[in-house]
């Protein structure tokens, strides 16, 4: 029944990779550019580096202290979804097995802030971690992250452990175990898929997140993550195009590693996040 | 019959699996939000120690006396409908496309979703220069006038440049959940339509389509949320110019409480803000549920 002839399936693959190519053509531009000297990215863009200029590389990563920025990130990113995962898999735990008032209203409350845009509560955010020492600090912009990702990683725990058998957990409390240690050794580990999903859209967000350490942070390379660092990198060498695209690389190029590497795990996250969200 | 040393989990204990979440939603959502209620009925510029309360002037004001707020709303409104509308057709088509056994599907899927991994404030970087250099170089090779246009500095091109970024960035994510839901359709039903004889674009719009309902509904509803609140994308791409004819609602927000300091009229705009996503989010909640009844 089906067109299996040789011209009806090259066609389309080669059209479609020819739109791949064209779609990716502005990211191969930006390396294609980073190992560029200035001259070179003024006089044509599109041409092939005539040598390979390390020199842009040596310069921005000192310039902006990459290794540092690396690790701002990394340790936010990694305090961020340490916490969400925790707090989150035990509220959704609790608030999937023992349905009453109190439950229902702690579920509500957990959720509804999904609707709330961070544009509508950053002015106030500001002052109120500022209050409490979260801003200008890695770990209370840490710390802010489990609040906003709570909304959504309770929602998709919650409709998780639904699915897990309640006799599993219901047998080891009766066989004497804690309550704290069923959750720990029993529930926690049957989570790890959805914990998979949850890190994976987290850690995008996160990693990438832009308006909240703008509003939290000021200058200081202590405290600043490496979105941050490009955009004010390029404030300053507006024009200077080799050192901007070789920032743009070095911002993109920790994100591409981890979609590489967990890739199943990210399309996973965006699909169910998306149908439950 | 309880046996001896059977458990069961107390009351306390789930009020403590749950208090973490209540404390760090409170402190980070709700907190906020209250105070900025309070703040929108004031005038603070942020320096002065005690806001002066004024009541619902700022929101009177909002919306008889801001011409820049209600540019930023009708820009927001153009753009969540464009870009709404192309995100969605071009997703769906790839996705089309590649569900079937292409020999680089694989690789396809993985090139169009690479851009939404990347923030942000890269994507239109990254464009800003495709704009304003890589398109000079591109005019000299080509000759082709569309590359000689001031895309970033003409009101209405610049409209178009930032809908296409934004496109460009966020396909991968509505192909991906439309790919999903392609891939759960019932092979049978489709194949039922071959048999008896349906064209491809019959099946397509008959059945495929009809049947990828909460797929199509789920990518509206998110593409639709996310287009109300773009910020970061003209941040980069053009800082809300040329001539002020690119500022969306939040960055309108943005450029009241941090860069004019009124804080207290940034408060009241970001409250609009909330009631307008809310109030969407909230109907078309509805529309699902009443749906979902119906079937």
């Amino acid at each position: 029944m089906k067109k299996n002839t040789l011209p009806g399936r090259i066609v389309p693959e080669i059209l479609l990779s020819a739109f791949g190519l064209l779609f990716m053509y502005p990211v191969i531009l930006m390396v294609i550019n980073s190992i560029k000297p200035f001259r070179e990215v003024v006089m044509d863009v599109i041409a092939l580096p005539g040598k390979i200029e390390y020199q842009n590389y040596l310069y921005v990563i000192k310039y902006i202290n990459y290794p540092r920025l690396f690790l701002n990130n990394f340790l936010i990113t990694a305090l961020g979804i340490g916490g969400i995962v925790l707090f989150s898999s035990m509220a959704g735990y609790m608030l999937s097995r023992h349905k009453n008032g109190f439950t229902k209203f702690a579920y509500l409350f957990c959720i509804v802030p999904m609707l709330i845009p961070f544009q509508t509560i950053m002015i106030t955010l500001l002052k109120v971690s500022k209050t409490l020492g979260l801003s200008e600090s890695i770990p209370g912009l840490g710390i802010q992250y489990w609040g906003f990702g709570i909304p959504m990683a309770v929602f998709i725990y919650s409709g998780f452990v639904g699915t897990i058998p309640r006799e599993i957990d219901e047998s080891a409390l009766i066989d004497g175990a804690s309550t704290v240690g069923t959750f720990f050794k029993i529930i926690f580990p049957l989570l790890r898929s959805i914990t998979a999903t949850v890190i994976a859209l987290d850690v995008m967000w996160i990693w990438n997140d832009f308006l909240l350490p703008l509003l939290m942070v000021n200058g200081s390379v202590k405290t600043k993550t490496l979105t941050l660092a490009a955009y004010t990198f390029v404030g300053q060498y507006n024009t200077q195009w080799h050192y901007t695209m070789t920032a743009m690389v070095l911002a993109v190029f920790p994100s591409i590693l981890f979609f590489i590497f967990m890739q199943k795990y990210i399309i996973k996250g965006v699909v169910s996040g998306a149908v439950k969200g | 019959m309880k046996s001896i040393g059977q458990r069961k989990t107390n009351k306390l204990e789930i009020v403590l699996f749950i208090l973490p979440c209540l404390i760090l939603v409170g402190v980070i959502f709700y907190t906020p939000f209250i105070l900025s209620m309070f703040y929108s009925l004031t005038q603070w510029n942020g320096i002065a120690k005690e806001p002066v309360f004024i009541g619902l002037r700022n929101f009177i004001r909002l919306f008889t006396g801001d011409s820049g707020f209600v540019s930023s709303i009708i820009f927001t409104s153009k753009y969540a409908f464009f870009y709404i509308i192309s995100s969605n057709v071009i997703a769906l088509a790839l996705a089309v496309l590649l569900v079937k056994k292409l020999l680089t599907a694989n690789i396809l899927r993985a090139v169009f979703f690479v851009p939404y991994i990347m923030s942000m404030i890269i994507v239109g970087f990254i464009w800003r220069f495709i704009f304003s250099q890589g398109f000079n170089s591109l005019s000299a090779i080509t000759g082709w006038g569309i590359f000689d246009m001031s895309w970033l500095g003409d009101p209405g091109l610049a409209f178009v440049s930032v809908v296409m970024v934004a496109v460009w960035q966020s396909l991968g994510f509505y192909m991906v959940i439309y790919i999903a839901g392609l891939q759960a359709l019932p092979e049978d039903v489709l194949e039922a339509a071959v048999v008896d004889g349906a064209s491809a674009p019959r099946k397509f719009f008959s059945i495929t389509l009809p049947l990828l309902g909460p797929s199509i509904t789920t990518c509206l509803f998110l593409s639709l949320t996310n287009s109300i609140k773009v910020f970061d994308i003209i941040l980069a791409l053009t800082a809300g110019g040329p001539g002020g004819s690119t500022y969306s609602v939040t960055y309108d927000i943005y450029r009241e409480a941090f860069q004019n300091n009124n804080y207290g009229y940034g408060a009241a705009k970001s409250l609009v803000l909330f009631i307008i996503v809310a109030g969407i989010t909230v109907i078309i909640m509805k529309g699902f549920r009443s749906r979902e009844v119906e079937l």
